[in-house]
């Protein structure tokens, strides 16, 4: 029967060639979309100068669409952190030995220089799923779900959004929840807030594992203009609260006159910090609000799409962000990105240089300059081509430059002379393919 | 035709589109009124009133008509141009009207294209015998309408004649189009299937709409000419993508003549093809 049916098709196929006239028609090529596979997997590469941080990451998304309009997303990553990033300790006038955040060893840095912590290695995979389908006529909604987890550090986490389209589909309203738990067992244990760096061994100011949740919430507005542009608003808010600090950074102790680290020495037999440092303490809650807006428009074929986000937290870290992206499409299938960024925040108002001796201790301080005053520039491209059946390359390569600007009010005495701030520059590149199966 | 007809167009002149438009609907009205049953002014009127005697057919009518012998032939007799009266017996709207057996045996007799002497290019009907190009047609002008187009136009352009449809060259930037095959049980806004169509043709047939409810079973408006019955436990929908229309079209009407079997059918004939039931 099977080959009888096969003798048909061609016959059928031959009848058809003559009925029409046309000579043997190329084959049909259809492919099919619902049911099927689409994947994205990309390498990327983070480099800081200066031998400072390096991440290398592999992660691969699926999407499944289904009928009507449903779907599943899926993601994979794999991380790989090494490099050195500064401790929060000042530079100072002669060599200084720290101890490990394991509490089992000490490492020196080098006089004049602002210590970096290099003892860190770590890799970290991720995952996470999404459904979305649509409900009714207007709605659709989505759930998804999150896990990644490192060394030291494990996040699990839920959301929800429901979306409705108004004005004949050129409007959407939107609003979204999330909640998220993370666990951080710092190698060595947590230290007691403000609690001063001990000598190797002693880990009589560690406090185990901690935690923190945050909960977000996003309500939004997409408005279609006319056809060739469209508008984005996005109001957010975010709640975290627990241990929000990192255990494996410390102030320096200063001498109130001097700006100098204080120094000591270890009792004999033991290593331990030859100056005096005390582990940094946040405060165990923080609210944020945040403002984006977002504006794409095609030129003909060419899209901008420019937005700007403002961020407002209670611990007075306000920031802006500004970006810009033209999708510009090359002759047959590629295009070119052009990308440029530029952001800027100003300091926690528990951000300090230094704790100066003999000054009652604060309730909160840390000297991490991802805390404190910076602007950064972003500029990059990336090149994208597609291929046959709906497969695409593409590569990007960012140049980020952060420099910090940290202010005179926070520094003392010789601590003026000296290094204040690493300037951050980093290059990103990344190459990925998308493909159908 | 009785269906929409749509011609979607990748180009930027509105001039050329309206060209291409006026080209692909002159290809569509020709067809029509040359093949189509309800003129009173054309071939198939003098075939349809020749009352037994000959008829002599040009040779767009007599290409046609080979067509149709070969696929009398290469069905098993299934598909036959000459079951068009059954019509009279037999009212798809949806309603749970079964025609009598007595209705259904009186017009057997006209029903059989082994009754009818074709020899190119003369025809003779017995009397009171029946043709219908409509299981031909649309498909037919769909591919006409789309040579006419790819031989003048280089554009990239999609004709759909009410889910028989067809493309002249693929998308700019080698971008496919994409078709959405209506699902035959879901609602209407919804899609059984995405295609993304680079070449070739695509033929939907099913009873989506045209259908008997009686006695919870569902009767299909494809009838088998041998019993004037429909046929039975045939799929829901049935979509194929074939180089061309026309073969695409057949395709979907051999797969459904073969009730139960269409997807052994259509996986043996190594087309593309996707079933709902």
């Amino acid at each position: 029967m099977a080959a009888n049916d096969k003798r048909i098709g061609a016959a059928l196929a031959a009848a058809t060639c003559t009925l029409l006239g046309n000579g043997t028609p190329s084959p049909a090529q259809a492919a099919d979309d619902v049911n099927s596979w689409d994947f994205e997997t990309a390498l990327l590469y983070y480099g800081e100068s200066d031998s400072r941080v390096r991440d290398i990451s592999l992660s691969a998304l699926a999407k499944r669409l289904f009928e009507d309009e449903k779907h599943l997303d899926l993601s994979l990553s794999v991380d790989t952190l090494t490099g050195a990033s500064p401790s929060g300790a000042i530079a100072t006038g002669g060599a200084q030995t720290f101890t490990s955040p394991s509490g089992r060893e000490v490492y020196s840095t080098p006089a004049n220089e602002i210590p970096l912590d290099d003892t860190f290695l770590d890799t970290r995979v991720a995952v996470s799923a999404r459904w979305t389908q649509p409900f009714a006529r207007l709605y659709s909604g989505s759930a998804g779900a999150s896990f990644s987890t490192e060394y030291d550090y494990t996040h699990i986490g839920a959301d929800l959004a429901l979306s409705r389209d108004f004005n004949r589909r050129n409007t959407t309203m939107s609003a979204a929840v999330a909640y998220s738990q993370d666990d951080i067992d710092p190698v060595g244990g947590a230290p007691q807030a403000l609690s001063q760096m001990l000598d190797v061994g002693d880990l009589t100011n560690r406090r185990g594992a901690q935690s923190k949740d945050v909960m977000d919430v996003l309500i939004g507005m997409t408005q279609v203009i006319d056809r060739t542009t469209l508008l984005r608003i996005n109001y957010s808010f975010s709640d975290s609260s627990g241990y929000l600090t990192d255990p494996y950074k410390f102030v320096s102790v200063v001498d109130p006159i001097s700006g100098d680290t204080l120094t000591r020495s270890p009792p004999s037999g033991t290593q331990g910090p030859g100056g005096v440092y005390r582990f940094e303490s946040r405060p165990d809650s923080r609210t944020k609000h945040g403002l984006f807006l977002e504006a794409k428009h095609a030129f003909g074929s060419k899209v901008l799409d420019v937005s700007y986000r403002y961020m407002t937290d209670d611990w007075e870290i306000d920031s802006q962000t500004l970006d810009a992206r033209l999708r510009w499409p090359l002759g047959g299938v590629g295009y070119l990105e052009p990308h440029l960024r530029y952001y800027s925040q100003t300091a926690a108002d528990f951000y300090r240089v230094s704790l100066a001796d003999g000054e009652p201790l604060p309730r909160f301080a840390s000297a991490d300059s991802r805390l404190g005053d910076f602007d950064a520039i972003t500029v990059g491209v990336k090149f994208g081509r597609e291929m046959r059946h709906g497969a695409e390359w593409s590569a990007r390569i960012e140049l980020y430059r952060q420099s910090a600007d940290v202010p005179d009010a926070l520094l003392i005495g010789n601590q003026f002379g000296r290094e204040r701030s690493l300037d951050l520059n980093a290059i990103i590149a990344q190459i990925s393919y998308r493909f159908g199966l | 035709m009785a269906t929409p007809c749509e011609v979607l167009l990748e180009l930027d002149d509105a001039g050329e589109a309206r060209a291409v438009a006026e080209s692909v609907a002159r290809s569509a009205w020709r067809v029509e009124d040359r093949f189509s049953r309800y003129r009173t002014d054309n071939i198939v009127q003098a075939i349809n009133t020749s009352a037994g005697k000959p008829v002599i057919v040009d040779d767009e009518t007599a290409n046609l008509l080979d067509f149709a012998a070969t696929l009398h032939e290469l069905s098993g007799g299934l598909f036959d141009i000459t079951s068009g009266v059954l019509r009279r017996a037999w009212v798809f709207d949806g309603h749970a009207r079964l025609p009598a057996r007595d209705d259904i045996e009186a017009l057997l007799p006209l029903v059989g294209w082994h009754k009818v002497s074709w020899r190119r290019p003369v025809l003779t009907l017995l009397p009171d015998m029946q043709l219908d190009f409509g299981g031909i047609g649309k498909e037919y002008a769909v591919d006409q309408a789309i040579a006419a187009v790819r031989r003048d136009f280089p554009v990239s352009c999609l004709i759909n004649f009410g889910g028989d449809l067809a493309i002249s060259h693929p998308r700019q930037q080698g971008l496919a189009w994409r078709v959405g095959v209506e699902s035959a049980t879901g609602p209407t806004s919804s899609a059984a299937a995405m295609i993304d169509l680079y070449r070739g043709a695509l033929a939907t047939s099913g009873d989506t709409h045209r259908f008997i409810l009686s006695d919870g079973r569902r009767y299909t408006h494809i009838l088998d000419p041998r019993t004037g019955w429909p046929v039975e436990h045939a799929p829901r929908s049935v979509t194929v993508c074939a180089a061309t229309c026309t073969d695409a079209g057949m395709l979907t009407t051999m797969a459904l003549l073969h009730g139960s079997r269409a997807a052994e059918f259509l996986e043996s004939a190594g087309v593309r093809h996707w079933i709902q039931h």
